[in-house]
C-alpha cells in the first residue's frame, strides 16, 4: 500500500484524475449558462418581485387608505398620507402612497395585510438603477406598476358581492393630483 | 551594402515574429477564457461579436481608454519603468527560437536565416538570463508602487521566479548534455528524423521525460500560472505587485505573462520536442515545402502546451507559498540534480548512441 501511494504520487495520479476529470467537461460540452439578458429564466408563480398597486376594473383604485400596509411592514418601505374624500366624510382613499424600494425585503407581509387585496406583488426583478433615488416610488408609479403586470383586473367588491356596502370611492371623486 | 540589407532582413523579420506573438497574446487572452468557460460548463465571452471574438479589441480598448493613476509617494520612473522591464524580456527571448528549418538563403550577397532571427551558440543561456531580468519588473513594480500590499506580493513573486528558475536551469541541463550544444538551432538539429529522436523519448540516449515535467512545472510556476499563481493570489494579497497598476501599465504586466508563456511553450517545443520536426519523416513532405509542414508543427507543439497550461489552470486549485517553495526547492531541485547526474553518467558510458 505504502508503495502503491509513492507509484501514484510520483505518476501525479491524482492530479491526472483531476485533468481528466476537467478534460471531460470539455469534450461533453454543454454549458448551462443563461444568456441572461437575451434569455429569460421562467420565474416560478410565487415569485415574490416589485410591489404594484392595483385597481379596480373600472379603473379605481382599490386602495382604501387604511394604512394596515405600513403597520405590516418590518422595514418601514411603505408611507401612506390618507385623506378623507370630500363631501364624504366616512370614505378615505390614499392621497399619498410611498415606497422606499431600496429597503424591501420582499416578504409580502403588505399585501397579506391589505384588507381590499390593493397590493400585489409582480415577477417584474429587473430594477437596477444607477440613482437610488429612482427606487423610492410614488402613487403614479405604483400604479402603472400594476396596470402593466395585471392587466386582468377585479370588479368592484360591491359588484362581485351584493351585500357588502358601497366603500370605495368612484374614481372620477377623487381630486386629482395638480 | 550588406549592413543594409542584412539589417532591412533582420527588422523584418523581428517585426514578423513581434506581431504574430502579439497576436497570439491576444488570441490567447480570449482563448483562455474560452477554454476555461468550456471546461467549467460555461460559455465564456459572448457578448462582443460572433461568439465573443472581439472581445480582445473589446479589452485592448478598455485599457487603452482607462485611467492612468500613478499613486501619491510611488517612484515614478521606476512606476512606469517596470512594466516595460517586465514585458521586453518576454519578448526578447523570441530572438532565438528556431520556427522551422535551419536554411540559409542568399538574398544579394548576405546569408539570411529566414527562420530564426539570430542563431548565437549560447541561445539556451541567453533565454535564461533574460528570463530572470523579468523578476526585476515584478518586484521593481512592487516596490515603486509605494504600497505594502504590493512590495508583499512582489517580494512573494520574486521569491518564487528565482526558486524555480533555478529547476529550470537544472533540467534543461540534460538536454544539453546530451546535444552538447546550447544553441536551439542545434539542439532542434540533433532531433531530426522522428519523436525517437525527440529528447523527449529518449534521443541521444537518455530519455528527458522526467526533466521534462520538471521544466513544465518550473515553468508553470515561473509563468505564474495557475497553480502557483501565487502573485495574484487575491485572497491574500490584493491583487499582488501590481495592486496599484491600471490601464495599459497594467496591459503590459499581462502581456508579459502571456508573452512568457508563449516562449515557454517555444523552449520546451524546442528542447523536448523536436522543435518543427515532424513525429514522422514522411509527415514533413518533401524538401521544399519543410518550411511550411516545419512551421505547422512548431506552432502544433506549442499550442498544445499552451492549451496544457489553460488545462491546468482549469483543474489545480492554487497552492499554499510554502507548500510552493518546499515543492521547489526539496522535491524539483534533487530529481533535476538526478537527472543531470544519471544523463551525464549514460552520455559519458555510451557516447554518441
Amino acid at each position: 500500500m505504502k508503495l502503491k501511494e509513492w507509484v501514484k504520487t510520483l505518476l501525479f495520479y491524482e492530479i491526472a484524475l483531476g485533468m481528466k476529470a476537467t478534460l471531460s467537461h470539455l469534450l461533453r460540452y454543454k454549458p448551462i449558462t443563461l444568456q441572461y439578458p437575451h434569455e429569460k429564466k421562467q420565474l416560478p408563480s410565487n415569485y415574490r418581485g416589485m410591489l404594484a398597486l392595483l385597481r379596480y376594473d373600472d379603473g379605481t383604485e382599490k386602495c382604501v387608505g387604511c394604512d394596515l400596509c405600513e403597520a405590516a411592514c418590518p422595514s418601514r418601505v411603505i408611507r401612506v398620507v390618507s385623506a378623507e374624500v370630500p363631501g364624504e366624510p366616512t370614505k378615505r382613499y390614499s392621497k399619498e402612497y410611498y415606497m422606499d424600494m431600496t429597503r424591501c425585503l420582499f416578504c409580502g407581509l403588505c399585501v397579506k395585510a391589505c384588507p381590499v387585496d390593493a397590493l400585489g406583488m409582480t415577477q417584474e426583478y429587473e430594477w437596477a438603477v444607477y440613482d437610488k433615488r429612482q427606487l423610492q416610488l410614488n402613487k403614479q408609479q405604483l400604479l402603472a406598476i400594476g396596470d402593466r403586470n395585471y392587466p386582468i383586473r377585479e370588479k368592484r367588491l360591491e359588484f362581485q358581492h351584493p351585500n357588502v356596502a358601497y366603500f370605495n370611492v368612484g374614481f372620477k371623486d377623487i381630486p386629482q393630483k395638480e | 551594402m550588406d549592413t543594409g540589407i542584412r539589417l532591412a532582413l533582420t527588422l523584418s523579420q523581428i517585426g514578423a515574429v513581434m506581431v504574430a506573438v502579439l497576436l497570439t497574446v491576444a488570441a490567447l487572452t480570449l482563448l483562455e477564457r474560452k477554454v476555461l468557460g468550456w471546461m467549467q460548463d460555461r460559455m465564456g465571452p459572448m457578448e462582443v461579436g460572433p461568439y465573443g471574438i472581439l472581445q480582445p479589441v473589446a479589452d485592448g480598448l478598455k485599457l487603452f481608454f482607462k485611467e492612468d493613476i500613478i499613486p501619491a509617494g510611488a517612484n515614478k520612473f521606476m512606476f512606469s519603468m517596470a512594466p516595460v522591464l517586465s514585458l521586453v524580456p518576454a519578448l526578447i527571448g523570441f530572438a532565438v527560437i528556431p520556427f522551422g528549418p535551419d536554411w540559409t538563403v542568399d538574398v544579394g550577397g548576405v546569408n539570411f536565416k529566414p527562420f530564426v532571427i539570430t542563431d548565437i551558440n549560447i541561445g539556451v543561456l541567453y533565454i535564461l538570463a533574460f528570463a530572470s531580468i523579468g523578476a526585476y519588473g515584478i518586484i521593481l513594480g512592487g516596490w515603486s508602487s509605494n504600497s505594502k500590499y504590493s512590495l508583499l506580493g512582489g517580494l512573494r513573486s520574486a521569491a518564487q521566479l528565482i526558486s524555480y528558475e533555478l529547476n529550470v536551469g537544472l533540467s534543461i541541463v540534460g538536454v544539453l548534455l546530451l546535444s552538447s550544444s546550447l544553441s536551439l538551432v542545434a539542439i532542434t538539429n540533433a532531433q531530426a528524423g522522428g519523436f525517437w529522436n525527440w529528447y523527449f523519448f529518449g534521443g541521444g540516449g537518455f530519455p528527458q521525460a522526467v526533466a521534462f515535467v520538471v521544466f513544465i512545472i518550473s515553468s508553470v510556476a515561473e509563468t505564474n500560472r495557475t497553480p502557483f499563481d501565487l502573485p495574484e493570489a487575491e485572497s491574500e494579497l490584493v491583487a499582488g505587485f501590481f495592486t496599484e497598476y491600471s490601464g495599459m501599465r497594467f496591459a503590459f504586466f499581462f502581456l508579459a505573462e502571456y508573452g512568457n508563456m508563449i516562449l515557454v511553450s517555444c523552449v520546451a517545443t524546442v528542447l523536448f520536442f523536436g522543435g518543427w520536426h515532424a513525429p514522422f519523416e514522411f509527415l514533413q513532405g518533401p524538401e521544399s515545402i519543410h518550411w511550411a509542414t516545419g512551421i505547422f508543427w512548431f506552432v502544433f507543439k506549442v499550442s498544445s502546451f499552451l492549451f496544457l497550461f489553460f488545462w491546468l489552470r482549469a483543474t489545480l486549485p492554487r497552492l499554499r507559498y510554502d507548500q510552493l517553495m518546499r515543492f521547489g526547492w526539496k522535491v524539483l531541485l534533487p530529481i533535476a540534480l538526478a537527472n543531470i547526474v544519471l544523463t551525464a553518467i549514460i552520455a559519458f558510458l555510451f557516447p554518441g548512441s
